[in-house]
């Protein structure tokens, strides 16, 4: 049981670490996403 | 719980996304009765030179404008392979192959359905423009695969 609370308190060390860098790749990804998806749907409705 | 700020963002944000793909798909399959070109349409694919609307196969008049296209796919062609249209019609075209699964591609259009034996494939299209379109096979079926292809030409009514 002690080891679990010394797990506890090295979890909250790293809360402090910064995650800009996977928030802006997320949404780059997001966005190429919606990207091509949105491109998709205007070839499709320019062949209609 | 506890989850990082952003951490909430970019999962609001995948979720939200889920819910909207689903809610289209919905919407345009319950609602507008979108469906798939092969939709649970069978014949026996033994039986196809026998089976109206595929024994006398090309293209029917059904209504004000409206016309019916039917095409038998087999090994390695498409019967009728030579279509003309007349600019305007809305046509539905039912495609049912005789031996093994073909492709379906009407060039440059929103046309494009893999034909597998035993289903019939429907697809409807307004032709609005004249003009020459090359459907092809687009399913490796076989060593003739690559010659398989019919031509439709859209014309202006007499």
């Amino acid at each position: 049981m002690p080891q679990l609370t010394d797990k506890k308190t090295k979890v909250k060390t790293e809360e402090h670490s910064s995650l800009k860098g996977t928030l802006a790749s997320v949404f780059l990804l997001g966005f190429f996403l919606i990207f091509t998806w949105v491109g998709v749907y205007f070839l499709f409705l320019d062949r209609l | 719980m506890h989850m990082h700020k952003y951490e909430k963002i970019w999962l609001f944000f995948g979720i939200g996304s889920l819910f909207l793909f689903l809610t289209i798909v919905g919407v345009s399959a319950f609602a507008q009765g979108n469906q798939p070109p092969s939709c649970l349409t069978t014949i026996d694919p033994e039986k196809v030179d026998q089976t109206p609307p595929f024994n006398k196969p090309g293209l029917v008049k059904t209504g004000d404008n409206e016309y019916q296209l039917n095409i038998v796919a087999s090994a390695f062609a498409y019967t009728p392979n030579q279509i003309e249209i007349p600019k305007g019609a809305k046509v539905t075209i039912n495609v049912t192959t005789k031996d093994v699964i073909h492709g379906f591609e009407m060039v440059g259009t929103n046309v494009n359905m893999m034909v597998e034996p035993g289903y019939v494939n429907s697809f409807t299209k307004t032709f609005n423009e004249t003009g020459e379109f090359t459907i092809l096979c687009n399913e490796y079926c076989g060593t003739g695969h690559h010659l398989m292809t019919a031509k439709v030409k859209v014309v202006d009514k007499q």
